[in-house]
């Protein structure tokens, strides 16, 4: 299959989708913008990555893309505080380094829309060159995305997305997908048994979905399952999950669909010398003790969806997009699904970068 | 208000007891109905009922293993709540504590990074959080600022700093490091086993804490006095009590523990993480805990023990529902239902006790 074959068969499968919507003149335009984008903004997206960096520095931006406008754009985020995020800041901050360009980091705490609906309009009212969102929520962004498209704003979304929005294109990882994935591998890892599955904060729109996923491959089958809640504090997760073994120690897995949990699965495990009991242990997101922990054994998997990119190529699409004056750049890209074990994770363990949050310095640096 | 001698119906059934009779001869009865109408006695047999409905319900709820689960679920939450009643009883309320226990750990990191060793680290962490204190003491008693919104302030910043100083990275808790010998049993390190994660660590600290500030509030002048502003503040100023100096020492005594408290639960968890809607779980239990043991969110009237058994409520809940496995959806409705049945049996309870006079 030649390259070209390939993006249109993507054209036909996204537009198929959009069929079951009805046409709006948002995704009427999105239909033509995808089209161009898909034809050469994907590889013009791949090709500017490729690029050797010593070239790019050599040359400023202006001399590379005809353009020195200082472009200002605006990432509303539904956790601004939540660590998951620092090397999602590392990829903006570093993409603007390197384009020229600023980013405000904006948006809620703790996953209030209304603030986040705030957020997206003041972006608007201030006259943003690109506006990047995570849609938590399926309709209440759709008006914004609106607004701000009609007055020419380019809106992305990355870490979580609603296709029924008008946005251009999409960057991250599909979380209900992973949630199925996690879930093929928890009936690989556990055939027959009951395994429990936990979720720090039931409900929450960036882990949620990813629950349900599993839960959608798990139903029915020969793996049996319960769901549990565990809290916001990491102490307090640690204590549930230790509690939950203490009452169902037949339990053949313990698995999680977030970074604090997943953390506190493995610790539970350690604690309890539960691989010697042939328990199996899995999750998401790495922080240093889950990458400890999972590289001693305490663990069979953490999945890494990359919260780099998903800050670094918004920001490069949203300036291809005003450079190649709206002929290129905008691109769905799915940020993936790293499933990390025992020994991939280990070069995780022995550097610090900017990439996964470990280190706010430039480069990767061994710890 | 007129006291009656709840004990004095006792022996006048029998000529034989003479009114000297030592207490022991008290009828069991009697006992009981002394034990319901002290403050904390309504919330502990509330507690006790928890404990045994979870006992004879889930098999694996009363055994030494989960015991030492259950600790780590009130322990650290108790030695808050004690520290937020002497200001609650002030007719205060300090909301910072969130914020000082996501912020000290950070700061041992930090100063354990500068090379200091762990315990003096702990010692420089811990006064550091005293100064929180007096910063909030002073903004709230002499600049004359709503304690709700100083500490509020105090409380935003705190979270801002840990995030700012931390560039939002989770970090490894220094002297926490868990090692697994050949067997695959785990090991922790001295430092650890003190500072939060031996197994009765942080209970140890809890009693013997909740301990001396039960006896500072009922049998010092210090407690007198935190009494006395709660009461009727006027009054107390004109009677000679520093009302000021009083304020400030209880925003002092509630910021340290809160600071004590954040390097043993980050110790336990070896992991400091500087999110802030954990902070504010955390701060909303403490004054939970404190209001469930019979504290009034109104001030002048309080307890410590109360305070304790309020936490340990909290904590056998949440254990209990966690043992049980309850669906994740259902978890915060059960939680939420219990503590306003508990609430209503509390305030029952309490009209009985002024009906009585007693408590």
């Amino acid at each position: 299959m030649s390259d070209n074959e390939f993006v249109n068969e993507a054209i036909e499968r996204l537009e198929w989708n959009d069929a079951k919507v009805e046409a709006t003149p948002q995704s009427k335009a999105r239909a033509v913008t995808r089209r161009v984008a898909l034809g050469g903004g994907a590889g013009a997206v791949a090709a500017f990555m490729l690029a050797p960096a010593a070239q790019a520095l050599a040359a400023s931006s202006s001399s590379v893309f005809g353009t020195g406008k200082k472009y200002h754009f605006v990432f509303v985020n539904h956790v601004t505080t939540n660590p998951f995020f620092t090397p999602t800041i590392s990829g903006i901050q570093d993409a603007c380094n390197l384009l020229g360009c600023s980013y405000q980091w904006t948006g809620s705490e703790t996953s209030n829309v209304a603030q986040m609906v705030t957020a997206f309009n003041t972006a608007i009212a201030g006259n943003a060159d690109g506006i990047a969102i995570p849609l938590i929520d399926p309709k209440a962004f759709n008006a914004p995305t609106a607004k701000a498209l009609a007055k020419g704003i380019p809106v992305l979304s990355y870490n979580a997305d609603e296709p029924t929005n008008g946005r251009l294109a999409y960057i991250g990882q599909d979380l209900f997908v992973s949630g199925q994935d996690m879930g093929q591998r928890i009936k690989s890892l556990v055939p027959s048994g009951n395994v429990a599955l936990f979720i720090a904060t039931p409900g929450s729109a960036n882990i949620q979905p990813r629950i349900n996923g599993a839960e959608s491959v798990l139903k029915g089958s020969a793996t049996k399952y319960t769901v549990t809640a565990t809290g916001a504090a990491l102490p307090q997760e640690l204590s549930t999950i230790e509690s939950f073994w203490q009452g169902h120690t037949s339990y053949k897995g313990l698995f999680a669909v977030d970074g604090g949990s997943t953390q506190a699965v493995f610790q539970t495990i350690q604690k309890y010398n539960l691989r010697g009991k042939g328990v199996k242990g899995g999750g998401y997101d790495l922080t240093p003790i889950t990458q400890q922990l999972l590289a001693a054994g305490e663990g069979d998997f953490t999945i890494d969806q990359q919260p780099y990119l998903q800050g670094f190529l918004p920001t490069l699409e949203l300036f291809l997009y005003h450079a190649s004056d709206r002929l290129s750049g905008i691109a769905d890209v799915d940020t993936g699904l790293k499933f990390l074990d025992k020994t991939t994770v280990k070069p995780y363990n022995s550097t610090k970068s900017r990439y996964e949050g470990t280190s706010s310095k430039v480069g990767v640096t061994n710890s | 208000m007129i006291h009656s001698d709840p004990d004095a119906a006792a022996p006048a059934r029998g000529e034989e007891q003479p009114r000297s009779a030592p207490r022991a001869v008290l009828s069991p009865w009697t006992l009981i109905k002394r034990f319901l109408t002290m403050r904390e006695g309504s919330i502990s047999v509330v507690t006790i009922a928890l404990i045994v409905y979870f006992s004879l319900s889930i098999p694996a709820f009363f055994t030494s293993s989960n015991f030492q689960t259950l600790l780590t679920y009130f322990t650290w939450l108790a030695i808050l709540a004690g520290g937020e009643v002497f200001l609650m009883i002030n007719g205060e309320i300090d909301l910072s504590i969130g914020g000082v226990y996501l912020f000290a750990p950070l700061l041992f990191y930090e100063i354990v990074g500068g090379g200091i060793s762990l315990v003096p680290a702990v010692i420089l962490t811990i006064l550091v959080c005293t100064g929180i204190g007096v910063v909030n003491g002073v903004v709230t008693a002499i600049l004359g600022v709503n304690s709700f919104i100083t500490t509020l302030g105090t409380l935003f910043a705190l979270e801002g700093l840990t995030l700012i100083v931390s560039h939002a990275e989770q970090l490894n808790m220094p002297g926490s490091a868990v090692s697994t010998s050949a067997n695959g049993s785990s090991h922790l390190g001295t430092f650890a086993s003190i500072f939060g994660a031996g197994v009765y660590s942080e209970l140890v600290w809890a009693v013997v804490i909740i301990a001396i500030m039960q006896i500072a509030l009922t049998r010092t002048r210090w407690g007198l006095h935190t009494i006395a502003v709660g009461s009727n503040r006027i009054a107390a100023a004109e009677a000679g009590v520093k009302v000021r100096l009083v304020v400030i020492r209880n925003f002092m005594v509630c910021s340290s523990l809160a600071g004590l408290v954040g390097i043993m639960e980050a110790v336990r968890s070896q992991s400091i993480s500087p999110d802030p809607s954990s902070s504010n779980s955390v701060l909303l239990d403490a004054i939970a805990a404190a209001v469930i043991g019979g504290t009034l969110l109104a001030g002048g009237s309080g307890t410590i023990v109360g305070a304790f058994i309020g936490a340990l409520f909290l904590g056998v809940l949440q254990d209990g529902l966690a043992i049980k496995g309850v669906n994740a959806d259902y978890l915060d409705f059960y939680l939420g239902i219990a503590i306003l049945f508990a609430m209503l049996i509390n305030v029952y309870v309490g009209r009985v006790r002024r009906r009585t006079g007693v408590g």
